[in-house]
């Protein structure tokens, strides 16, 4: 009877409580849509730092990642290369020479890395075959092809089938360089990305280097993410002098945007949960405080603090708790549509591609965030419920009377 | 055997500020099955009498006992649990809770006893049908006149199967024959079950309805008479 009390209670006061429901159905709407974008942006990021930058895995001498030198090649890299490449668990794999140094335009010169890489292998793991804008990918059928970006093609004032300078130091410190073409513009949305690397063929890097068979770098994409700890540890494992590193130990920012969607949470979740104590106590206290003389009257005929506490309490978790099921589903519904259509960030794509962050949004969310919201709501309205009580059955059963 | 027996009870309302002595050394008893009306001008004292003799207020000095216990020590919590099993009580006006019907206002008391659904169930009808209200058991008290509403508090008070029945001046909002009819329940209570009423009026007519009168004048008792 206490909860058909506390039931028809929350309606006796329809436009009052009305109000809080409402405010609660909005608020978890907003926060389900909300954490769901957040979700999908950010991993939408961290697969396009997968995709173009890290991949899943990635092997270096341990000396090479303190320092980038030219000199810390990865012993029997190509011997490692062609065993991994034949691992059941490898999606795609790529064995690259790497360094730092310079590229130089009629117009102008910057610091670049400079990635050697073999084109057919390179494609299946960066796709940046999909990603070429002018020309074609590498396919070393001509000596020093360069691909660059369309941002570092601008910067240089560079062209199709120009040519440009690179300057770097070979394997035994002496500078050398070479002229190379371009064959093919890309323009992969992430703009550090794009003005810092540029890609040629491993071959001609390695002829120039003084180094047939030089490797820095294998790069390696799982069909599984799910299978990542597994083979990480087992080539760990097999070569405990090289340093195996995954994504998130490469980029650490990509570690940190992982983490971010828990912060956000976190963050959305606080704001939203105070806004809603202060509501749900201010209605309930107003709700106690009109009750006055029907609360004293039930002290006084003998219901004791801890019924009058509980039936408080439970008013206000009803309260509190009868929007949230359907702001879920509301939720629910807008993220089910915006994961099919996608959301278009149309007038902020320039501002977001610079970030590396993709234009149109495709919204999921996992179910676990239904329950935490849920769950979330369930402690507000608790700690809602805690100072209307206790005003409750601060209550003198003799003054509330004397009132009548 | 007195079951409410009160001994030099006295109650000084703001006794550091402007004290104020509503009772000044009152002794009554009051035995099984009286029907015992409290009257007197306003402010001689009757309600907070009642409230003291009820628990719902404690006296500054005397000692209280119902049904042969010293309720004056009991805390707060225990003092609602002596209420609801030994005390009925009808107010003056809001008795019932707005969003119950009259039976599940009157289940509501057995509720707090912890009587099973079936037997209180059983129990709030006959009560209510006693008090001729049969056929509005599912009216909110919102739909019910002022003395149907007063009824319904009868009903709940001996719903509780208490020792006896306070009542501050119950017919106070009523019209003259609600008050009659109210009166005529009580006393009908008061004779077949042998109810004990205890109830503070200024209605002459309810008065004359009393067996035993008891006349507070500024806080004590001017004059105590048994009418046959
Ligand atoms: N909470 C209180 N604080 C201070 N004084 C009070 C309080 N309650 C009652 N009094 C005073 O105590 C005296 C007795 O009041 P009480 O209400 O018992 O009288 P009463 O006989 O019931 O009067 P009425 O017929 O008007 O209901 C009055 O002088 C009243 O003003
Ligand atoms: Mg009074």
């Amino acid at each position: 009877m206490l909860f058909q009390i506390a039931w028809r209670n929350i309606w006796r006061s329809k436009l009052r409580s009305m109000i809080v429901i409402g405010s609660v159905l909005l608020g978890v709407w907003a926060l389900t849509f909300l954490m769901s974008f957040n979700r999908s942006l950010i991993n939408g990021y961290i697969d396009d730092a997968i995709r173009y930058q890290t991949s899943h895995i990635q092997i270096h001498l341990p000396e090479f990642v303190e320092d980038r030198e030219v000199a810390f090649l990865l012993p029997d890299g190509e011997k490692l290369f062609e065993s991994l490449k034949e691992e059941e668990t490898t999606a795609a794999i790529s064995l690259r020479t790497s360094l730092s140094g310079m590229i130089k335009s009629p117009r102008a010169a910057q610091g670049i890395t400079i990635t050697g890489v073999m084109p057919s292998y390179e494609k299946e793991i960066t796709r940046l075959d999909e990603k070429i804008l002018e020309g074609t990918f590498l396919d070393g059928s001509k000596r020093n092809q360069i691909m660059v970006s369309q941002k570092l093609a601008e910067k240089l004032k560079l062209k199709l089938r120009k040519k440009v300078q690179l300057q770097f130091q070979d394997v035994n410190g002496e500078f050398t360089g070479a002229t190379f073409r371009v064959v093919g513009i890309y323009k992969t949305g992430n703009t550090v990305f794009d003005l810092s690397n540029i890609l040629v063929n491993r071959k001609d890097l390695n002829r120039l280097l003084g180094k047939k068979d030089a490797s820095h770098e294998i790069a390696l994409l799982l069909k599984d993410k799910q299978q990542l700890d597994v083979v990480k540890q087992k080539i760990t494992a097999d070569h405990p002098n090289l340093l195996i590193e995954d994504y998130k130990e490469i980029s650490p920012d990509v570690k940190l945007y992982e983490q971010q969607i828990g912060v956000s949470l976190a963050i959305f979740g606080t704001i939203f949960m105070l806004a809603l104590i202060f509501g749900i106590i201010n209605t309930m206290l107003m709700a106690v405080l009109e009750r006055n003389r029907e609360i004293g009257m039930l002290m006084a005929v003998g219901m004791n603090k801890l019924r009058v506490f509980g039936m408080i309490v439970m008013e206000t978790l009803l309260l509190g708790m009868i929007g949230a099921p359907i702001g879920l589903f509301l939720g629910f519904l807008t993220v089910s549509y915006f994961g099919e259509h996608g959301i278009n960030l149309g007038a902020f794509a320039e501002g977001a591609e610079r970030f590396g962050i993709q234009t149109v949004i495709k919204t999921d969310l996992d179910t676990n965030v239904y329950l935490i919201i849920m769950f979330g709501v369930l402690i507000t309205a608790l700690i809602a419920s805690i100072y209307p009580s206790f005003k409750a059955i601060k209550l003198k059963p003799v003054e509330a009377i004397r009132k009548i | 055997m007195a079951i409410i027996e009160i001994n030099n009870i006295e109650k000084t309302y703001n006794p550091s500020k402007v004290p104020v002595h509503a009772l000044r050394g009152v002794d009554l008893q009051i035995k099984k099955g009286e029907f015992t009306a409290i009257v007197g001008p306003s402010g001689s004292g009757k309600t907070t009498l009642l409230n003291i003799i009820g628990g719902l207020d404690s006296p500054t000095t005397g000692q209280i006992i119902i049904n042969g216990q010293d309720i004056s020590k009991l805390s707060d919590n225990n003092m609602i649990d002596f209420r609801k099993e030994n005390i009925g009580f009808v107010f003056q006006a809001y008795n019932l809770i707005p969003v119950l019907t009259a039976l599940e206002n009157v289940e509501f008391i057995m509720v707090l006893q912890k009587k099973d659904k079936k037997a209180r169930q059983e129990r709030a009808k006959e009560l209510l049908t006693a008090v001729g209200l049969a056929d509005k058991l599912d009216k909110r008290p919102s739909e019910l006149s002022g003395g149907q509403q007063q009824r319904v508090a009868v009903a709940r008070a001996l719903a509780s199967k208490p020792a006896f029945i306070l009542a501050d001046e119950p017919t106070a909002n009523l019209d003259s024959t609600s008050t009659a009819g109210l009166l005529d329940m009580m006393a009908k209570m008061n004779e077949e079950e042998g109810m004990t009423f205890v109830f503070s009026t200024h209605d002459q007519r309810v008065i004359d309805r009393a067996r035993r009168v008891v006349t507070l004048v500024d806080g004590k008792i001017e004059s105590d008479i048994y009418n046959g």
